[in-house]
């Protein structure tokens, strides 16, 4: 009997709900969410800085309410690293929405201890130099306010939860390919150092962890053969996982989607460096030796899957609020198009002039707004040319001056020039920079906290 | 029409901070074969130009047919520094699919 593992959310904001045909459907046996991207937790921080019973994902409200109960009555476990910032806040939610519905002896479990934000300053002084992993800069903690600081997590307080007899896990910063490790681990008994297998353990994260990633969404590999009316339904992954690591992978039985070796290819090498040394918190895995076999009616096959020791040193990613952007959209048309380009730019830089802006970019919409430099400009007036204007400050009030002296010019400037309204009414952006860097494992002591109900 | 990478291969791109990697995944082994030989890390930065700031290293995985590359400083600054309408670069696998590609 292979152990079967499903995943229904790749981001905050996917749709959660596609947890529930595995579930009632019978094909699963656990189901994974995934919902921190880089700076979603620096996101959350907004959130918990104005109710500190927050800062975990709203669509954990979701779970609880809709699909726990299913799970529940069918002694599924669920995984989320939803919890954000508080997942013991995230908990406790669950707990009274679980008691409201009648739910009688569930365990949830809160694994905390990756949130380092109140200890940057003793890291520093134990010894670790927090210097940015890309260009070994030392961080500077009075440059800009520092939002979130958290450390990725490897699978081992999942696995001890799940051992524990936790119905549901909720977690903060979880390496997201761990967070699909941890139920094979507790299921199949794997040792912590049968590093092949917790290699392939991590392959079965990759490929779920992006949910419709690998079943035709965002997919060039299969573009000319998923029908279009299908993209906004797509059946979910799951992977049939045997007990020496080797997998299937297809998608939720019934449901829309395309599993194959394009597909699989695609979502393998997705957001990957090295293939050959893909770094988790809990095993080196390489992909350059694995087997794919397409077995034909959205069925993959992966084996082979080699892997090494895990790294000593854990990444840290640091959300820092560095400022904020503001977007304005004007229309140009017919005639004089590149002369009324141009005196947009020199009406901007002379309206502009003295504000303490940082960036001033222009983008031309449908010629170069994608590849930059590598876009050749029509030398001929076209027909139409729609300038996105981006600008940056340390602070918003800097950009609202700059968009309201702008709009005095509404009567002065270029010959038929418009200005996109949602734009003008738009509100500045917060810029959270990520300075992502390593710690040494030897600091980060995870722990659980358990609530029944 | 000229020949284009798109013709030999598909591929998609992906973001880590400043990061992006872009894979490149041939459509037949004889295709696996050419780009292995002609698609090379110091053509795919040259055909980007001052889009990326950084290196590019490029990875090859035989058993998938296909090529890895990574490119660094390619996000202006990444995901939400960038002042990029696509500031993940989710559409940079497609600037590198359109190189014109001669036997």
């Amino acid at each position: 009997m292979s152990y079967r593992i499903g995943s229904a959310q790749g981001f905050y904001g996917d749709n959660v709900l596609s947890a529930l045909p595995m579930i009632t459907g019978g094909h699963v046996d656990v189901v994974c969410f995934e919902a921190l991207a880089e700076l979603t937790l620096a996101i959350l921080q907004k959130d918990r800085l104005k109710d500190p019973s927050r800062g975990y994902t709203f669509d954990l409200a979701i779970i609880a309410s809709k699909i726990l109960p299913e799970a529940f009555a069918r002694k599924i476990p669920l995984i989320c690293n939803g919890g954000g910032l508080n997942p013991q806040g995230a908990a406790r939610m669950v707990r009274e929405t679980a008691a409201r519905q009648g739910l009688h002896g569930l365990k949830i479990a809160a694994v905390t201890g990756d949130d380092v934000l109140t200890r940057l300053e003793d890291l520093n002084e134990a010894g670790e130099p927090l210097t940015h992993l890309e260009s070994g800069v030392p961080l500077n903690p009075a440059e800009y306010p520092i939002a979130s600081a958290n450390v990725y997590l490897g699978a081992a307080p999942i696995v001890a939860a799940l051992q524990q007899g936790a119905d549901m896990v909720i977690t903060g910063r979880v390496a997201d390919p761990c967070l699909y490790l941890a139920p094979l681990i507790a299921h199949y008994g794997w040792s912590w150092d049968d590093w092949h297998r917790l290699a392939a353990g991590i392959v079965v994260g990759h490929l779920l962890e992006c949910t419709g990633q690998v079943v035709g969404g965002n997919s060039l590999g299969v573009i000319d053969q998923i029908p279009a009316q299908d993209l906004n339904k797509l059946g979910y992954p799951v992977a049939h996982v045997e007990a020496d690591g080797s997998f299937i992978l297809t998608k939720t039985p019934g449901l829309p989607g395309i599993v194959n070796a394009a597909t699989v290819k695609e979502q393998l090498l997705y957001e990957v460096h090295d293939p050959a040394a893909y770094i988790t918190p809990d095993v080196v895995a390489d992909f350059t030796t694995l087997r794919l076999q397409d077995l034909g009616a959205d069925r993959v096959q992966i084996s082979g899957v080699q892997g090494r020791p895990r790294p000593e040193k854990l990444k840290l990613n640091l959300g820092r609020l560095e400022g904020y952007m503001r977007e304005l959209i004007f229309t140009l048309g017919y005639p004089e198009t590149w002369r009324k380009y141009a005196q947009l730019q020199t009406m901007i830089a002379e309206t502009w002039r003295g504000l303490p802006l940082d960036r001033v970019e222009y983008q031309l919409l449908g010629i170069n707004s994608l590849y930059g430099p590598l876009a050749p400009l029509p030398a001929e007036d076209p027909l139409e040319l729609v300038v996105r204007v981006m600008f940056t400050a340390r602070d918003e009030a800097t950009l609202k001056h700059a968009v309201r002296l702008m709009m005095h010019n509404g009567l002065s400037g270029p010959a038929g020039m418009s200005v996109s309204g949602s734009t003008v009414s738009g509100e500045p952006r917060i810029i959270l920079g990520l300075f992502p860097t390593l710690l040494h494992r030897a600091h980060i002591t995870p722990e659980i906290l358990y609530l029944e109900v | 029409m000229p020949r284009r990478l798109y013709d030999l291969a598909y591929g998609r791109a992906g973001d880590k901070g400043d990061i992006a990697n872009i894979s490149i995944i041939a459509r037949t082994p004889a295709d696996y074969q050419d780009l292995k030989a002609h698609l090379t890390a110091e053509r795919v930065q040259a055909h980007f130009g001052a889009l990326f700031r950084g290196q590019v290293v490029r990875y090859t995985l035989d058993n998938l047919e296909a090529l890895n590359f990574v490119c660094y400083q390619a996000l202006d600054g990444g995901g939400t520094r960038s002042l990029r309408i696509d500031p993940l670069g989710k559409s940079l696998a497609g600037a590198l699919l359109y190189m014109v590609w001669e036997d």
